[in-house]
């Protein structure tokens, strides 16, 4: 019952900027808006940092807050990249089964064992890697590095998990298909991405079917090894401590053969696609923009992140304004930039109801077109600013998401200095910048469509949008 | 006129807890709160870890008490309060926090309704004053408010409409576990009463419920207490108080019989079931036996419904538990422990519900090992510090402890309250609240999967397809 969904966080400094410009007192007793106050410097992680003899990066920031460590290692190259295309989404099952079962510890006794150290141990995967992640309450964070070291190095496997985690995953994705966002998601990533691997988020009943215990193994043997890892440790635990157990967790590790070749790049262009995803009766359709995008390490990253915050992040931007507050078309619009290692992807999203399918299409196409010619006014130029700087901060305040911020960021590439430098970049950007980009990367006529929605109910509105391709898939 | 200010509570206190292993696990929240003459609460716990701040104001209304004709009421009424004030236009609120390098949000729940935001600290006063602007009084427009009712049906639709299952573990259990009105309506709303609702709908909602005095505000972060209350009595100090409605009585008991249903899912390919439980009403010595039991039974991977259902038996593909719309503390009025399960198309209800009796029947029998007990409190004890992290959340549990229990430091007891749950006290909730009586059931099938039996059986019949098929005995309300 949020007012809104979940809102991609995103992350600006302060200058004078008086929302009392906006206000007038209504009558003589009441009080004028009050200006913001003195901003205050923006903190800057202290981040130690130190490679182990096999390669391993360890970074720790120590803090002093919720009495809680926090640990991600994170793999690189481990994740859907590495996939191959008889096998899409592998990865996720791979990591998913870290944690049921190792040479030491069975599945339960792995949850139990976490559960006791008043945390939490897991292993997800991503388009450029696997992180293993886990927490625990301060006291604990000797056994819990053990733990997370444990699932990381030595999971076995076991026949018996993994006919469970095959025969879940086809239930799961049974259940996965009803979901319109499901649908929408993989076929825009196909739409962009192609034949690339980065299309491959999601699994297939062929795929599922594919996996052995030997397969896993092999490919757990292959990816996950200390020279393409880092181990971040935040939370209240000195650096000198932290470092230790990192050498006692993982000091022996040791690659097994060869590393897996680097990704190719992305594609930087696709055709333009127009897909209907038949769905009977829906009573919403779930529409989809996307074309590709850039890599983290780009050039035009820091202006392209503030052009999208500024049509697409939060309930102010563009998109939210437009189709929610003023046409009261969707529950939620916005925009994304998915910024992976070797390519990225921009992709716009609005559940809307049937009978303004095609005029929320318009919108969103004339909201991308504006961006792209009419330069930002300055008052919007500087609100989007600080919303970045006034996320990065909201951000900084939660242990969790300092050290998975860290750990994506080197991810794809980007470095540790990066959390302190992000902001003061956005500041420097011209509203010159973001027109250009937005041109670049949000221009109309580069964009794929995807429609989850039912034929009947739309069908004649997306006439004017192209030739669809309807499909059940 | 200056207003006296007085403070009625100052707390802050610390509890030893065995099942923490150590003492640099424990963590007490300074909470300092004080009335203002108008009524409403003031609460700030300082914490200068962050120059941030986190900022909650919770009203003590929400679906039991909207109007009996215009369900959904209260939830649309959240909206509007984004909409606008004869001071600030619209757009006005989202705007301002968004260029203070905030964000906000708001949230409709039984008891009371939500509004939160969290800013760079700069951005403090600017909130405060937002907040104030609209406790005084709203736009009232025609426009927003028919704008605001297009954006809640996308939100319904988004949500349950357009959604295999339709959250019907959430929306659909009260319809049919609760006897009263006022805690077995649709909180989401009919389309038809939301499009029904009016700008005198409006008016009389925020004049009647949205005073000072039935409010509570506090603000957690990079603030002092002193700098705290001294800005509240600024912003909101004249704001007067206003009668409030006094609530009808929706306090009921246990159920004494079962009540079980099977539903039709046009848009679902895997079946799955709910089941719910009454809980004791806020306060009873058996919550938090309640709170550690769902833990016990739903909390994770470790939990005894994973191991005995996804694990073990190899019935459900996936487990998950809720109480209500919030968490075992955060309710003041009839609730339910939810259980919401996938279970596998050769499977069913029957042995869902089956298998979860054996292992409630367990805990009844032997209750609780000691090392068990441990490790589930620990991770509890673990999780609420972490729920208390970010600033935001930290000012909203107080808040709405304020509001529910009368108490913001609630926050620094729940760990004992936790601590002190027993074998013995676990045991005692499982044979008064997780019995089949107090229980209800819906069994959620895909609309496929129902039909093809159906047909075998009646072949001439046009398989009925209303949403709920009727199941055994007593299953409506």
């Amino acid at each position: 019952m949020k007012k809104l969904m979940p809102l991609a966080l995103s992350l600006a400094i302060t200058l004078a900027f008086a929302p009392a410009a906006f206000a007038a007192p209504a009558t003589q007793q009441d009080l004028p808006m009050p200006a913001y106050g003195q901003d205050k410097p923006i903190p800057v992680p202290k981040i130690a940092k130190k490679t182990l003899s096999n390669g391993l990066t360890v970074w720790v920031v120590p803090r002093q807050g919720v009495p809680r460590v926090d640990y991600v290692l994170a793999v690189r190259g481990a994740g859907f990249a590495a996939d191959s295309p008889q096998t899409p989404a592998f990865a996720s099952m791979l990591a998913g089964l870290f944690t049921e079962g190792t040479g030491k510890r069975d599945s339960r006794a792995i949850a139990e064992a976490a559960q006791g150290l008043g945390g939490e141990v897991g292993a997800g995967a991503s388009a450029d890697g696997i992180f293993v992640s886990g927490n625990a309450l301060a006291s604990q964070a000797a056994p819990m590095m053990q733990l997370l070291a444990e699932v990381a190095r030595t999971p076995s496997f076991p026949d018996k998990e993994v006919a469970l985690a095959k025969a879940n995953a086809l239930q799961g994705l049974r259940a996965a298909e009803a979901q319109p966002g499901f649908r929408a998601e993989r076929a825009i990533s196909k739409a962009v991405y192609g034949e690339h691997p980065y299309a491959r988020t999601t699994a297939t009943v062929e795929g599922i079917n594919a996996v052995t215990p030997d397969l896993l193994r092999a490919e757990h043997a292959k990816r996950v090894r200390p020279d393409r890892a880092l181990l971040v440790i935040t939370g209240r635990i000195a650096e000198a401590e932290a470092m230790k157990l990192a050498e006692a967790a993982f000091g022996d590790w040791k690659a097994g053969g060869p590393a897996l070749p680097e990704t190719a790049a992305a594609p930087a262009s696709a055709q333009p696609a127009r897909i209907l995803l038949q769905r009977d009766k829906s009573v919403q359709s779930a529409v989809r923009l996307g074309s590709p995008g850039i890599a983290a390490s780009a050039q035009d990253q820091i202006p392209l992140r503030l052009a999208n915050t500024i049509l697409g992040v939060g309930f102010s931007s563009r998109l939210n304004s437009n189709l929610r507050e003023q046409k009261g078309y969707t529950y939620g619009a916005g925009s994304g930039v998915r910024l992976n290692r070797v390519g990225g992807a921009i992709v716009g999203s609005a559940d809307v109801r049937n009978e303004v399918t095609g005029a929320a299409l318009s919108e969103f196409l004339a909201e991308y077109k504006r961006i792209g010619t009419e330069l930002v006014p300055a008052k919007e130029m500087e609100m989007n600013k600080r919303y970045v700087a006034g996320t990065y901060m909201i951000s900084n305040q939660q242990q969790r998401a300092v050290a998975s911020t860290l750990a994506q960021n080197w991810l794809v590439g980007l470095p540790a200095e990066f959390l302190g430098e992000y902001v003061p970049r956005i500041q420097k950007v011209t509203p010159e910048q973001v027109r250009d980009v937005s041109r670049k990367y949000f221009a109309p006529e580069k964009q794929s469509i995807v429609v989850v929605g039912d034929p009947k109910a739309v069908g004649e509105q997306l006439k004017a949008f192209g030739e669809f391709t309807v499909t059940d898939k | 006129m200056r207003m006296r200010q007085l403070p009625v509570l100052l707390a802050g206190l610390t509890f030893s807890l065995s099942a923490f292993a150590a003492s640099a696990d424990q963590w007490t929240l300074p909470v300092a709160v004080k009335k203002l003459d108008n009524g409403l609460t003031v609460i700030v716990t300082e914490d200068r870890s962050s120059p941030t701040i986190g900022v909650s104001v919770v009203y003590k209304v929400g679906m039991r008490l909207e109007p009996k004709n215009r369900t959904g009421f209260a939830h649309l009424f959240e909206h509007l309060m984004f909409q606008g004030t004869p001071n600030a236009k619209k757009g006005v609120f989202d705007t301002t926090i968004t260029a203070g390098g905030g964000r906000n949000n708001g949230s409709t729940r039984p008891d009371y309704t939500n509004y939160i935001e969290t800013a760079p600290a700069s951005a403090l006063e600017p909130i405060l004053w937002l907040e104030a602007d609209r406790m005084k009084t709203l736009d009232f427009n025609p426009t927003t408010l028919k704008n605001q009712q297009d954006v809640v049906k996308e939100e319904i639709r988004v949500n349950v409409k357009n959604q295999p299952y339709g959250a019907f573990f959430i929306f659909d259990i009260p319809q049919h576990a609760f006897q009263k009105w006022e805690n077995n309506h649709d909180g989401y709303g009919s389309f038809q009463d939301l499009e029904n609702a009016s700008l005198d709908d409006v008016r009389a909602f925020h004049r009647d419920y949205y005073g000072p005095n039935n409010a509570v505000i506090a603000i957690a972060g990079d603030v002092t207490p002193a700098q705290g209350f001294a800005l509240a009595q600024k912003y909101f100090g004249k704001i007067p108080a206003r009668p409030t409605p006094k609530p009808t009585d929706f306090s009921e008991g246990l159920n004494t019989a079962e009540k079980r249903l099977v539903q039709s899912d046009a848009l679902a390919q895997v079946p799955a079931v709910a089941a719910a439980w009454k809980m004791p009403p806020r306060g009873h010595r058996d919550q938090a036996a309640m709170a550690v039991l769902g833990d016990l039974l739903g909390g994770g991977d470790a939990s005894v419904f994973y191991q005995g259902l996804v694990k073990g038996r190899e019935i459900a593909l996936n487990v998950s538990t809720t109480f209500g719309l919030g968490g075992p503390f955060e309710y003041d009025g009839p609730t339910v422990f939810t259980v919401f399960a996938l279970y596998k198309p050769n499977s069913s209800a029957d042995a869902m519900l089956k298998a979860m009796d054996e292992e409630i029947g367990k805990i009844a029998q032997n209750g609780v090992d000691a090392a068990t007990l441990k490790r589930v409190k620990t991770r509890m004890l673990a999780d609420w510090n972490n729920q208390m992290e970010s600033f935001m959340n930290r000012a909203d549990t107080m808040a709405k402890m304020q509001v529910l229990w009368g108490d913001a430091n609630v926050v620094n007891k729940i760990p004992g309250w936790i601590d002190a749950v027993t074998s013995e006290d676990i045991q005692r909730a499982v044979r008064t609240y997780m019995v089949p009586t107090n229980r209800t059931v819906i069994d959620r099938k895909p609309a496929a999967m129902l039909a093809a039996p159906a047909a075998a059986a009646a072949p001439a019949a046009g398989a009925a397809n209303t949403n709920t098929a009727a199941a055994p005995a007593g299953a409506t309300k």
